[in-house]
């Protein structure tokens, strides 16, 4: 009953057609966000080598536990703590960068998809433009959201503390699941609502925000309620993280076994990862294109630029 | 979707609750074992001077147990005994104040005593000849885990005493070996125990140690009769063999196990353990191991047998065959492995590492399994001292169950195998381990006066393991091994210490190894080996301003030229306190490899190597076949020149999982 009080259909259908038109017309969009992200993880490689070469590159032992050799790496990381720890600096740092990038990336994707520019010129106009409006409102938007995400530890705590013992004495998977399940699924769960309702929160700070320039706190209330009544926000969600793991185990499956040594194992990996990676990020793009077809359907927020014009007049 | 979320809800909470194992049920009343407390009989192997009878009847429900216990002691010293120190070990789980809990801040291998479920034991009566002496029992030492009787008349050399006891031993919630956790009763360090006398023959003192968290336990070998009370559904295991099991009175049975040639008796009690059995040949017959499981365990239970059945072959190959006829495993419930498992008692140890996390492969249960039924040998032949010298035990087996998880189960794979990943026990464990060198406090140092668990475990098991693993790879495995061999087969059934081991081993190996014990087991520090400079230049014929007045000549670079040979000079340094031969190898560009020898035993902390060869020096390795387990080997293989190729490969992995980490966070 509650679908009869939004506009137009959004239905499960459309969204997965919005997915894949997006895809298709998108795919330039789609490869320079792409190759942003590839920057940053480039970065990240090349400072976590000259860390690592710092390190080891007289230390053929490094070799082995690069190698696979379990003593090796057991050594290496008892010997070089200081290293791993400053490595891991260098992702933290990159993972940072890239959160702060995404908040103009997304902005710029969510403006493109929602206002569906015909030219390349109108396409990059736009994604600058969204990308630059809406980079404040998100930034807003991320400090609204750490309640939630407070709530999701606070659950797993709860939950794992529960069932911790019950984890610790498992003797079979079948032991291990019920616990394991009891500690993750409701702080997942949780996470997955409060992820889908900061994604349709930004669609709707994007579609809005020169018409309506709906208020950040507001808009993200608003979200949760619309997302509790549609639970199809939250079947399309969690069918692109099925999407994404099931890409990412396929090449796990795949690359299990084969070290590719030498140079041309170092392109044929580097091709192989960025593919899986261009694919996960294919999946994220299509779920975009839905939400913003979904989000379209969504009832118009109060009118805060006519308010504000008013005020002053 | 709220109906979907609740259903969904209780389902994982459904799964997520325990199995109830229901009600226990009346086993069959056991058969006793029919074979004498010795395998094949024979006469005793030990002195057999503290001989136990007791009676005991464990209450289930208040996990209590009221018993009455004769000591018959005879005074095998040289000199007169006046009084007679007692071990009350469960008084170390009585309050917050004892030497025990004090030492360990209330904790032991991380597992914290319960607030409630508090042990003590309760001395009523103490009679010697019909005199009631309770009266006269001092606690001594500092709180009540040691209590001394003093007697009417000394008893000389030579001469015997029976002393009867009544007491009441209260268990506590599972704690550093002994306790319950629900139904399950594992029941150790339980009745008075009377101390050991030692010392010159003539000038003997009794050793009778308060209880202290690092120290375990010594006592005389003797002669056990138990006869233990429970009730009718309950599972019972012991030290020895059961001579008879017969229904008592109220729904309960009486157990009667008699061992011979042990120095400590214990024993567990479930309703809900299930046995499986095996047979191990040794040299001399066979022994039955069984071990005790609940049903959930089945699967683990399986690998403890396997190995256990390996241990007691290999350990009996190895030094001495096991002399009893029955080795009992208890694999204890997971709510009560950190209290109960891992723990050695003559025939009769428990073990642990069960987990779903522990697949077939990783061999933690097998080691735990494997270094319990080890003890046997190390403290339950070899029955040294392990308040005061703890590795002797402790290492010396560590070191041993290296030697037997790699007959066992391959070298190379004899503590890990798993998803095509494999490890030595030795390697990983000293990979994963502290650096000897690290340690505050010598091997040789009492239990007690370790600053803390941590030294006092890194120095007693691990760094003495790792000696006696260097000492065996510089000596030679074979001529090693012959020579514990030796000192096993001289010391079983008697009270070794650490010189007595010292002395067979510099006698047995035909050398005065002073130089390599006194740093090793006495000092601070380990080995501390590392390359100091490796570099080459070309070789030329010597340059510069040669004789004086008229034969004054130069030899320009034009006259000496290169002479297109390389000399190489290695600097390697030992910064540690211990000092041993060490091989180096020296590998040059064109494949070709060179070993010198440091023959350092304690002459000197550095040494140069200088060789003159057609090509490069390319790398150096100290300790290329890793003998050396006392050091860390990170720093021991050492190339010239730097090659980032491992490098750029593990950078461009983590640059991967990071761009996985990115799209997680973002699109």
């Amino acid at each position: 009953m509650a679908g009869m009080t939004y506009r137009g259909v959004g239905g499960f259908a459309d969204m997965i057609g919005a997915g894949l038109r997006s895809l298709s017309r998108y795919t330039g969009t789609l490869f320079a966000v792409f190759f942003v992200q590839s920057m940053i993880a480039a970065a990240c490689t090349i400072g976590v080598a000259i860390v690592l070469v710092q390190a080891f590159s007289h230390l053929p032992m490094f070799d082995e536990a690069v190698d696979g050799q379990l003593v090796a790496m057991l050594w290496v990381v008892g010997h070089a703590r200081g290293t791993f720890v400053a490595v891991g600096g260098v992702v933290f740092a990159a993972l940072v960068l890239w959160q702060l990038a995404a908040w103009f990336l997304v902005g710029g994707l969510y403006g493109v998809l929602a206002e569906r520019p015909e030219t390349r010129s109108d396409t990059a106009r736009c994604f600058g433009a969204n990308g630059a409006a809406t980079y404040l409102a998100y930034a807003r938007l991320a400090v609204c959201s750490l309640p939630g995400w407070a709530l999701v530890l606070t659950v797993f705590g709860t939950c794992h503390g529960m069932v911790s013992a019950r984890i610790d004495h498992a003797l079979s998977i079948g032991e291990l699941l019920g616990p394991l399940a009891f500690a993750l699924v409701p702080a997942l769960a949780l996470l997955h609502l409060f992820w889908t309702v900061s994604d349709y929160a930004r669609v709707e700070l994007t579609l809005r925000h020169g018409t309506h320039d709906p208020g950040v706190l507001a808009t993200y209330l608003r979200t949760l309620a619309f997302v509790a009544r549609r639970p199809l926000t939250l079947i399309h969600g969690g069918m692109g993280w099925v999407f994404f793991l099931l890409v990412t185990a396929a090449y796990a499956y795949l690359a299990r076994g084969h070290s590719m040594y030498g140079a041309e194992g170092a392109v044929t990996l580097f091709v192989a990862r960025q593919g899986v990676s261009l694919m996960r990020m294919a999946i994220h793009v299509a779920v975009m294109a839905g939400q913003v077809e979904l989000g379209r359907t969504r009832p118009l927020p109060p009118r805060r630029v006519e308010a504000k014009a008013q005020e002053n007049s | 979707m709220i109906r979907t979320a609740v259903v969904v809800a209780v389902s994982v909470l459904a799964i997520a609750c325990g199995h109830d194992r229901g009600t226990p049920r009346v086993r069959p009343l056991p058969v006793g074992d029919g074979s004498p407390a010795l395998r094949g009989g024979g006469p005793p192997r030990s002195p057999r001077n503290a001989n136990y009878k007791i009676e005991a009847r464990l209450d289930v429900v208040r996990h209590e147990i009221v018993a009455t216990q004769t000591l018959t002691w005879t005074n095998t010293g040289g000199s007169a005994v006046d009084t007679l120190p007692f071990h009350l070990y469960l008084n170390g789980f009585k309050n917050e104040s004892t030497v025990f809990m004090r030492s360990g801040r209330g904790s032991m291998r991380g597992e914290v005593a319960s607030s409630t479920g508090w042990g003590w034991i309760q001395v009523h009566s103490v009679k010697i000849a019909g005199a009631e002496l309770v009266h006269t029992l001092t606690y001594t030492g500092g709180d009540e885990t040691v209590a001394t009787l003093p007697l009417a008349a000394p008893l000389a050399p030579g001469g015997t005493i029976q002393v009867a006891f009544e007491f009441t031993a209260q268990l506590p919630e599972v704690f550093a070996r002994t306790g319950y956790k629900g139904e399950f009763h594992i029941v150790g360090q339980w009745f008075p125990k009377i101390g050991v006398r030692v010392g010159p023959p003539g000038a003997e003192r009794w050793e009778c140690r308060p209880f202290h968290v690092h120290t375990e336990f010594f006592a005389d070998f003797g002669v056990y009769d138990v006869a233990v009370t429970v009730p009718n559904t309950y599972v019972v295991a012991a030290t020895g063999v059961l001579a008879s099991a017969t229904e008592a009175p109220g729904g309960t049975r009486t157990f009667t196990y008699h061992a011979e040639d042990v120095h400590d008796f214990a024993w567990m009690a479930d309703p809900y353990m299930d046995v499986m059995s095996g047979q191990a040949k040794v040299e001399d017959g066979t022994v039955e191991v069984r071990v005790l499981y609940r049903p959930e365990h089945k699967a683990f239970a399986r690998r403890h047998l396997e190995a256990g059945v390996g241990a007691i072959e290999k350990f009996s190959a190895a030094f001495i065959p096991y002399p009893w006829p029955i080795m009992t495993i208890v694999d204890p419930p997971t709510d009560a492995v950190y209290g109960a498992g891992g723990m050695e008692y003559p025939t009769f140890v428990t073990t642990g590492g069960d987990s779903v996390f522990v697949r077939p492969g990783l061999r933690l249960p097998e080691y735990v399994t494997v270094h319990e039924v080890g003890h046997n040998w190390f403290q339950g032949m070899l029955a040294s001292n392990e308040a005061l010298e703890a590795w002797l035990d402790e290492g010396v087996n560590e070191w041993a169950d290296g030697r037997v998880m790699a007959d066992l189960y391959g070298a190379r794979a004899s503590g890990i195998d798993w998803m095509g990943w494999q490890a030595e026990v030795g390697e990983l464990r000293r990979a994963y381990g502290t650096d000897p060198a690290s340690m505050p406090v010598p091997i040789a140092a009492a239990a007690f006066a370790f600053v803390d668990s941590d030294a006092y475990a890194s120095a007693t098991y691990e760094k003495t393991a790792r000696a006696l693993a260097t000492l065996e790879q510089t000596v030679g495995p074979m001529k090693f091994g012959a020579a514990m061999k030796v000192y096993a087969r001289e010391w079983a059934f008697k009270h070794p210490t650490g010189r007595d081991l010292f002395d067979v081993l510099s006698r047995e190996l035909g050398e005065d190894l002073t130089w390599f014990f006194v740093p090793v087991f006495q000092e601070v520090g380990g080995i501390d080996l590392a390359i100091r400079s490796a570099a080459c230049r070309l070789a030329h014929p010597p340059r510069g301003v040669f004789g004086e007045g008229s034969a004054k000549k130069t030899v320009s670079e034009t006259d000496a030229k290169e002479t297109g040979t390389y000399v190489c000079e290695v600097v390697v340094t030992n910064t540690g306190a211990v000092h041993v031969p060490v091989d180096i190898a020296l590998e040059f560009a064109d494949g070709s490899s060179q070993r010198v020898r440091w023959d350092d035993r304690g002459r000197g902390t550095w040494e140069r190597f200088v060789v003159e060869r057609s090509t490069q020096l390319v790398e150096v390795w100290i300790d290329p076949e890793r003998k050396l387990a006392l050091a860390q080997p990170v720093l021991h293989r050492y190339r010239l020149e730097g090659d980032g190729a491992a490098s750029l490969r593990a950078a461009a992995w983590i640059g991967s999982l990071g761009q996985t980490l990115m799209q997680i966070v973002g699109p």
